[in-house]
This record gives C-alpha cells, sequence and structure tokens, in this order.
C-alpha cells in the first residue's frame, strides 16, 4: 500500500515538473511579449533615423525630448492638468465607493441587488455612447467644456471598480471591532476613524490607484465632456500619432506611461507598508 | 451600531445622483434616437431612423466589423488570458515581480497601446523587419498589412495585449483559491494536473473568466480610440462611424447618430443579460458545491 502510494506520488511529481516547465515557458512568452513593445517604444523615443529594414536605429537624436518641453502647449502644464483631474477622481470616488460600501454592507439598506447592477451599469454601457448621451445633458447644466464635466464623466468611469473593492473591503472588515470601540465608549466618528479606517486602507489604496489609472488613461469622455478645451496627455498625444511621427508619439508614450507606473508604485508601496504593520 | 435611517440614505446618495447621471444619459439617447427633440421641431417618436440605419450597407457593414473585432479579441482573450492565469497559479506566481509585469498592459491606456501596435506590427515595423532579416519577406509591401486593413487584425492583437491580462489578473484571487482547496485535493486523490484543472479549476473559476470576458467584448464593442487610429478607413468600426455621425453640424442628423447608439446600447445590454441567464445556469448546475 505505502509503496503505491509512492508510486503515484512519484508520477504526480513527475507530471507536477513537466507541467510546470510549460507552465513557466508560458509565463516566459508573456513577459517577453508584454515587455517588447514597451522596449522598442522606448528606443524610438531617441531615434533620429531608422530606416527599412536594418533592426536598430542609425542614427540617434534628442530632438522629440527638446519638443516634449517646447512645444506649442508646455507638457508640465498638460501633466499638471491630468493628474489634478486624476487625484480627484481617485479621492470622489474612492469617498462615494466607501459611502456606497457602508450603506450597502455595514447598513444593510434595501435593494442592494439594485445597488450592484447600478455599479455594473457603466461597464456595461460603452463608454463612448455613455460620452455621446451625456454631453448635451452637461451643457444644459452648464458643465460643457469645463474640468468639473470631465471630473464628472471620469468619475462614472471610475466608480464602478471602486465600488467592487470598497464592497468587497468592507463586507470583510466587517464592523464588530467598531461596535465594541462603541461600547467602550468612543463616539461613532472616532470608532470609524480610528477603527475601521486603518484595516480599510489596502482597499482605499488599491481603490484610490485604480480610479486614478482610468482618469488618466480617458480619451474619449474627455474629448466630449471637455469639448477639446480640457486637454490631458491622453488627449494631446493623439494628433501626435495620428501624423505618424514616430518618435514624438513614442516619447509622449514612454512619458505617459512611467507617470502613470509612477503613481501606481507609490500606492503600491504604501500598501504594502501598510499590511507589514498591520501582520 | 444604532439603526439610523437617515445615515444610510445620506451615504447612498452620491452613488445614486451618479447613478441618475448614467440614466439620464441612457434617457437622453433612447429619446433622441426615437426622434424627439422638441428644440429642433421635431415631436414624433418614430422607429424610422432605427429602420432607416439599420437598412444602409455601410451601417451593417461597420456593425460587422465591429463583432469581428470584439468577439475576436474577446474569445482569444479569455483563452490567452485563463492560460496565463493557470501558469501564475501553478508557478505560485500570484505575487512579486511576475505580476508586476502581467499587470502592467492594464495600466496602459489605449492611445499608448496604438503606439505600441505601429512600433510592433505596422509594415515597417519590428516584425516585419524581422520577417526581412529572416527571409520571409523581400520587401515590407510583402508582410501583411496588418495595421489600416479590412480585416482588423491589427486592433484585435492591439485588445488582445491588453486584455489576456487583464483576464488572467481578473481571474486570479478565484482561481488561486480554487486550486489551492478543490484542484489540491483532487490530485491528492490521484487526478493529474491536467485533469484536476480541467474538472474542477476551471469549471468553478468560470464565473471570474466569464465576467472579464463580458467586459472586454463590450468594451472591444464599444472602444473607440484603438480602431480610430489602427483601423481602415472604410469599413469603420460601428463607435468611429457613430461619432462621425454624432459631430456633423446639421442636428436634425443628430437622431440618426442617436439611433446608432441605440443600436450598440441595445448589444450590450443583450450581452450582459445573456451573460447574467448563463450564470444563473451555471451556478444551479455547480449548485452551491463551491462558494468561491
Amino acid at each position: 500500500m505505502r509503496d503505491r502510494l509512492s508510486a503515484y506520488q512519484m508520477k504526480r511529481r513527475a507530471g507536477n515538473r513537466a507541467g510546470s516547465r510549460t507552465m513557466r515557458i508560458v509565463l516566459a512568452l508573456t513577459v517577453f511579449v508584454i515587455l517588447l513593445p514597451v522596449i522598442v517604444t522606448m528606443i524610438w523615443t531617441v531615434t533620429g533615423r531608422w530606416p527599412w529594414p536594418s533592426m536598430l536605429p542609425q542614427s540617434y537624436t534628442m530632438r522629440t525630448l527638446q519638443e516634449l518641453f517646447s512645444g506649442s502647449s508646455p507638457l508640465y502644464e498638460i501633466l499638471w492638468g491630468s493628474v489634478i483631474i486624476a487625484t480627484v477622481v481617485a479621492i470622489l470616488g474612492t469617498l462615494i465607493a466607501l459611502m456606497t460600501a457602508r450603506a450597502t454592507e455595514i447598513y444593510r439598506i434595501r435593494g442592494r441587488r439594485l445597488v450592484s447592477w447600478a455599479a455594473m451599469l457603466p461597464l456595461i454601457v460603452p463608454g463612448t455612447v455613455f460620452a455621446m448621451g451625456i454631453q448635451v445633458i452637461l451643457i444644459r447644466m452648464g458643465l460643457g467644456d469645463t474640468v468639473t464635466g470631465v471630473i464628472l464623466v471620469h468619475l462614472v468611469a471610475a466608480l464602478p471598480y471602486c465600488v467592487f473593492i470598497m464592497t468587497d473591503i468592507t463586507a470583510a472588515v466587517g464592523n464588530s471591532l467598531e461596535e465594541q470601540a462603541q461600547l467602550l465608549g468612543a463616539g461613532p466618528g472616532r470608532a470609524f476613524f480610528d477603527v475601521s479606517v486603518p484595516q480599510l486602507m489596502p482597499g482605499i489604496l488599491s481603490s484610490a490607484s485604480m480610479a486614478y489609472i482610468i482618469s488618466y488613461s480617458q480619451y474619449f469622455t474627455t474629448l466630449l465632456a471637455g469639448g477639446g478645451k480640457v486637454k490631458t496627455l491622453a488627449l494631446v498625444m493623439v494628433p501626435y500619432i495620428q501624423s505618424g511621427d514616430r518618435a514624438l508619439s513614442s516619447v509622449y508614450a514612454v512619458t505617459f506611461v512611467g507617470s502613470a507606473l509612477l503613481v501606481f508604485f507609490i500606492f503600491e508601496a504604501l500598501i504594502h507598508r501598510i499590511m507589514r504593520t498591520e501582520s | 451600531m444604532k439603526r439610523n435611517r437617515i445615515v444610510p440614505l445620506l451615504l447612498i446618495t452620491p452613488f445614486a445622483l451618479i447613478t441618475a447621471l448614467v440614466l439620464a444619459a441612457i434617457i437622453n439617447i433612447i429619446v433622441q434616437s426615437l426622434g424627439y427633440m422638441p428644440v429642433f421641431g421635431l415631436y414624433d417618436f418614430t422607429l424610422k431612423y432605427y429602420i432607416e440605419e439599420l437598412s444602409r450597407p455601410e451601417v451593417l457593414q461597420s456593425l460587422g466589423v465591429s463583432l469581428h473585432v470584439a468577439l475576436f479579441s474577446s474569445v482569444l482573450a479569455a483563452i490567452l488570458g485563463t492560460l496565463i492565469c493557470a501558469a501564475l497559479v501553478r508557478t505560485g506566481r500570484t505575487r512579486g515581480a511576475m505580476l508586476y509585469a502581467v499587470r502592467l498592459p492594464i495600466l496602459v491606456p489605449h492611445t499608448v497601446v496604438a503606439v505600441f501596435t505601429v512600433a510592433l506590427l505596422a509594415q515597417t515595423g519590428l516584425l516585419a523587419r524581422l520577417a526581412f532579416a529572416l527571409g520571409l519577406a523581400g520587401d515590407y509591401t510583402e508582410f501583411p498589412m496588418l495595421l489600416y486593413g479590412k480585416g482588423y487584425w491589427g486592433v484585435i492583437l492591439a485588445y488582445l495585449w491588453k486584455e489576456a491580462p487583464f483576464i488572467a489578473y481578473f481571474s486570479l484571487a478565484l482561481m488561486a483559491n480554487v486550486s489551492e482547496t478543490l484542484g489540491e485535493a483532487a490530485e491528492n486523490l490521484g487526478a493529474s494536473p491536467l485533469k484536476s484543472f480541467f474538472h474542477i479549476t476551471l469549471p468553478l473559476s468560470l464565473p471570474a473568466i466569464a465576467r472579464g470576458f463580458i467586459i472586454v467584448f463590450i468594451f472591444a464593442f464599444g472602444g473607440y480610440e484603438l480602431p480610430m487610429l489602427l483601423g481602415a478607413t472604410m469599413p469603420k468600426a460601428f463607435p468611429v462611424y457613430t461619432y462621425i455621425e454624432f459631430i456633423k453640424p446639421d442636428f436634425k442628423l443628430r437622431p440618426y447618430a442617436m439611433a446608432m447608439n441605440g443600436i450598440t446600447l441595445i448589444l450590450s445590454l443583450l450581452m450582459a443579460l445573456l451573460y447574467a441567464v448563463l450564470m444563473n445556469r451555471l451556478m444551479k448546475r455547480i449548485g452551491g458545491a463551491y462558494e468561491g
């Protein structure tokens, strides 16, 4: 019996090893395909001449970087605008999602199924359809071509993810500790901020970083709600792509991804720090 | 906690207001697509805009293009995404550097994906140069025209680059959980890793994969940036065509654009409904055997 079992185990281990090897190859290929275009685009940012059919550029230049900083609308202004909008969307989206999650998970309001369907709605209705439908309404509200209007449509795009994340973590954290704090004499506000908020922090940060990235990436909704007057990085780079200037569009692409990743990793580092101090 | 009626109401209000905004947009599209625009003296509710749009060959072609793009990119993304997810789970790389690499495409916006795609897949892109170096193509004109062509294959591959990792990441938590508990139990009882994957882990991870698939399908069907930047001039993807109709200065033409939006809306809702029905049946078949 013992021998048979170990024979089983040996067979399984051998199978496991072969399976793991295949899976490692799958992962290696995945990472290669993901990183290849990133690397090629980074090379393009400093490319002067890269004629067909050479595999590497024939000359390098700093022209693109100069144009990036001295173009018609200076980069730092556009970057600043995008960062402000995305930060506001991150804060508002997470706050609204936290409030919604408290209402459904802690107060157990009626119609929770309705809330979860409503949260899905912006994923079901394509962003293009929503943007063309809301434009006239924003104009009538006096929000056409304004930063506020752009923030509102970005919020709609980001909120589903914020609500999913905040609902999950609020349900997991619950409110028993908060109730205990209240029994021990803490006011409801203090019980929430001192007891629950630290526990919710990983969710709050991942919701905020998700909302930030989504807002930062919006093109069509920004174009319609902002009427081309509210300029973000996603908006100003499109004409360069359309013009076929690969070097210049690459430099915008790298700036874009670099600045988004920077924010993303700051959030990730914060989440890790909190997780570590908690455990 | 003291049961309070006003607090939860206040808590849900901002969410309700944002939802109202979405509903207002939907209602606006439906009302205008039915021809009701009092500002421009259009008062009659009619289906004529839908009927006229759906009888134009360009519109049908354009719808076909978008369905083709959405179907190919989301089916391939679901298959590849599941494979990547299984690889992450099997090799135990469910956190750390590998996961950051897989998450990268999720963070990259579609406009940037377009730049990436041009660098790789254009007729003078890296892949074509590689094909030349290997002697597979004599000149760049011999390399298949993946971009700006009627097949929209560049657009499909661009979506795939972004959405396969999305589905992998989206399904990771559930698949890791199922695999750790029931998958390993099956293997301990003698099932081969492949058998345990196809009979236990995959079916039980299906809810997450299917949900990711629906999100990706609707996104690819309604997406604007990639087909606008990488697609053919004719036929255009449906959202691109819709936007062109939408920005025509003659407001009396607006109901036509809105009818096109209405068609996208109906198709997206149908997909979501189909998903809900299928998930319901799937859940009944699994019968709560596993509460993931």
